[in-house]
């Protein structure tokens, strides 16, 4: 059962088609990853699905209804603009927040004690939001929006301005509740990220859905190439028909195949000319297929 | 609980455990009664202190007015004579006006026979009290010496000229005729007037400051993912509504407090005595919930076009004139609360809150202009209100600039 599914959502602002004809759908204990150029329509795609505005046509389907704003209190958003009540205590915020999303306030209370325990930052619940720094604000944004135990979790840019160390530990936090089955949506441009995270993606430019799909198969499809090889002796292998360019430094050498060039045989030469210590086809990042696909087409 | 009753919870506590709402509690009403009572004093005050010099051809008449104005305990004057005055005396004397040392001249000539001219020559001339003081002055010291003269004993003289005082009466709202409230009915018409001001426009414009705040910090994004826009707008209306009322309360408790006890019992008696009817306890509450939403809805919708608070301040007139156009003909109303401009003001929307109070305090309104009133409110409240709310849904996502006048009706039309 997809918790959110778009279908063939379009949404055109005065002069600008901000999203065209997007379907996409996420299913529980899944982690995915939207990503686009900047301007691409992701804020756009996302604030459909938050109901913040409505699609021009298409449909947009939580929890395997049509949308509707009760829905909303099962779904955790953080923006990518973040806001907070300045001059309101942290605690008050997040019990403010939980009660919003249909909490009772003492139990608000008790989990977002339990949440800040576990971000390091339960110093913070009783000051106010304008004394902490952009990271503290955004860890408590981040509790906010998982007080209710959402089953949707959607996340414009999570890491953000974070340090290494916090965004480990949200990580971990995002991968514990996609464990524990819930969906999660997040929006990026950072590539790394989505590799390490996600397992499917959509990736849109101009509004359009450009690849989408199980990361794994998406680079599947893409034609590995490139092959690293270390070796010791001849490096004459380096000459072989099947590579279109290669750049050897000191017993590590990097290989881009001819089309169709075979790497195997390349395998096959190269052993009998050195000694090999590592012989590694190397799979497209998913920076060099975002490129590669979106290439001079992006407009940011 | 209902989410807009959340948030309306969140921004009443918020303002009212904030220091700003300690501040104006305590300091409007001390405001008011400063004010009051500056304009009490300085009325009292208005011909006293005042150097006159009396140039006349008949020094008995110069002496005689002289007498009857320093008789006046409330003024304080210092009157010189000249007489008999020469014009040599008069230019000294108009030099001592240019250099201040004395207020005003007043000069007689043929006193005895003949017709008197009197001319009264001052530093401004704005000082009315003084130099009506000073006619009437004169024309009794005349009248005086003329009974004299025509043989009349000086005591028969001042039985003639004693005079009669005029008690003033009006009817009141069982339609008999009392004791006139004089001062007082004033005093309390200002009073209503500005307690219903103060705090419409105060926290009108406190809401419209609030939405830019959070315009600007970005909340709506994450608000509007879990209520809708209305929620939002009618959870702040009735948050920060109910703040106004609970100051308004304050005041009206602290006000019966100190009128029920001893203390206020000599200084409220008299000129001073202010009753409340039972109509203006409910209509008091009623119209500034009423003038308060009418506002605030305005100025909301006002604030979700603007991007910062100096762009707000461009609004300021639509709620600055209304308030100045009640407050000017206020003293209009005192003299005749009856009057088609009374009328027609207790009817407009903007205005009626500040009118129809104070009509009400001076004189019975008949009920159908009462129901006129409150219903004429309650549509334009909703008219301003769906107007507001379209503006709000675009206008709260709208980062980035004022929105023009073109994209203000392009969001009406597109919500």
């Amino acid at each position: 059962m997809p918790v959110v599914e778009l279908a063939e959502v379009t949404k055109a602002y005065e002069n600008k088609v901000a999203v065209s004809r997007l379907s996409l759908s996420i299913q529980a204990g899944q982690m995915f990853g939207l990503l686009g150029p900047n301007g691409a329509g992701k804020t756009s795609s996302i604030r459909m699905m938050m109901g913040i505005t409505g699609p021009d046509s298409g449909a947009v389907r939580l929890f395997d209804k049509p949308f509707e704003r009760a829905s909303l209190d099962r779904v955790g958003y953080l923006p990518e603009e973040r806001g907070l009540y300045k001059k309101m205590k942290v605690i008050d915020q997040l019990v403010f927040f939980g009660e919003l999303h249909g909490l009772a306030a003492a139990e608000a209370r008790k989990r977002a004690v339990t949440w800040a325990e576990r971000l390091e930052i339960a110093d913070a619940l009783e000051k106010k939001t304008e004394e902490l720094s952009k990271g503290m604000q955004q860890k408590i944004q981040f509790i906010a929006c998982l007080l209710h135990d959402p089953g949707l979790i959607v996340m414009d840019e999570p890491f953000s301005g974070l340090d290494p160390v916090n965004a480990v530990l949200l990580q971990d936090a995002l991968l514990e509740l996609k464990a524990e089955g819930r969906a999660i949506l997040f929006s990026t441009h950072r590539m790394d990220q989505v590799e390490k995270l996600c397992d499917s993606i959509c990736l849109i430019n101009n509004g359009e859905a450009v690849l989408s799909g199980n990361l794994r198969e998406i680079k599947g499809s893409y034609e590995r190439n490139r092959v690293i090889i270390e070796f010791q002796g001849s490096a004459d292998f380096l000459s072989s028909p099947e590579i279109a360019e290669a750049r050897n430094y000191a017993g590590h050498a990097e290989i881009r195949l001819q089309p169709h060039g075979d790497a195997q045989k390349l395998l096959h030469q190269a052993a009998a000319m050195a000694t090999i210590y590592r012989f590694e086809l190397v799979e497209p990042s998913l920076e060099e297929i975002f490129i590669q696909t979106v290439g001079g087409k992006a407009n940011a | 609980m209902r989410n807009f009753l959340l948030i309306a919870k969140r921004e009443y506590l918020q303002q009212v455990r904030g220091r700003a709402f300690k501040l104006s509690t305590v300091l409007l009403p001390l405001g008011i009664l400063a004010m009051l009572s500056a304009t009490y004093f300085t009325g009292r005050n208005a011909h006293g202190d005042r150097h006159i010099a009396i140039a006349s051809d008949s020094a008995a008449l110069a002496e005689d007015m002289r007498r009857q104005l320093l008789d006046d305990k409330s003024a304080h004057y210092i009157v010189d004579i000249v007489a008999p005055a020469t014009e040599a005396d008069l230019a000294a004397l108009r030099l001592q006006i240019r250099s201040k040392s004395v207020d005003g001249v007043m000069s007689i000539d043929h006193s005895i026979n003949g017709a008197p001219i009197a001319t009264y020559t001052e530093q401004s001339v704005l000082d009315y009290g003084t130099s009506g003081h000073l006619k009437y002055v004169l024309n009794r010291s005349l009248l005086q010496q003329r009974l004299a003269i025509s043989g009349l004993k000086p005591a028969e003289a001042e039985a003639l000229m004693k005079e009669v005082p005029v008690e003033t009466l009006e009817i009141d709202k069982q339609g008999k005729a009392a004791k006139s409230t004089g001062m007082a009915g004033f005093t309390k018409a200002m009073v209503m007037a500005f307690m219903l001001t103060m705090p419409i426009l105060l926290y009108g414009m406190d809401m419209a400051r609030s939405i830019i705040e959070e315009k600007s910090s970005r909340i709506f994004e994450v608000m509007l993912a879990v209520c809708s826009p209305e929620d939002l707008l009618t959870g702040k209306l009735l948050g920060v509504g109910a703040v106004g009322l609970t100051q308004v309360a304050i005041w009206v408790g602290a006000t019966a407090l100190l009128t029920g006890s001893a203390l206020a019992a000599p200084l409220l008696s008299g000129n001073f005595s202010i009753h409340f009817s039972v109509m203006e306890a409910i209509l008091f509450p009623l119209y500034y919930v009423l003038g308060f939403f009418l506002y605030s809805s305005l100025f909301s919708g006002f604030a979700s076009t603007c991007e910062t608070a100096q762009e707000l301040q461009m609004f300021m007139p639509a709620a600055i004139v209304p308030v100045w156009v009640s407050f000017a003909v206020l003293p209009f109303l005192l003299n005749n609360p009856d009057s088609v401009w009374a009328k027609v003001l207790s009817f407009i929307p903007f205005t009626s809150p500040f009118v129809m109070l104070p009509r009400v305090g001076l004189e019975a309104v008949p009920f159908w202009e009462l129901g006129v009133s409150v219903g004429l409110l309650v549509l334009s409240i909703w008219g301003t209100l769906w107007l507001s709310s379209r503006l709000y849904r675009v206008g709260i996502l709208m980062y980035g600039k004022r929105a023009t006048l073109p994209e203000i009706v392009r969001w009406i039309r597109y919500s």
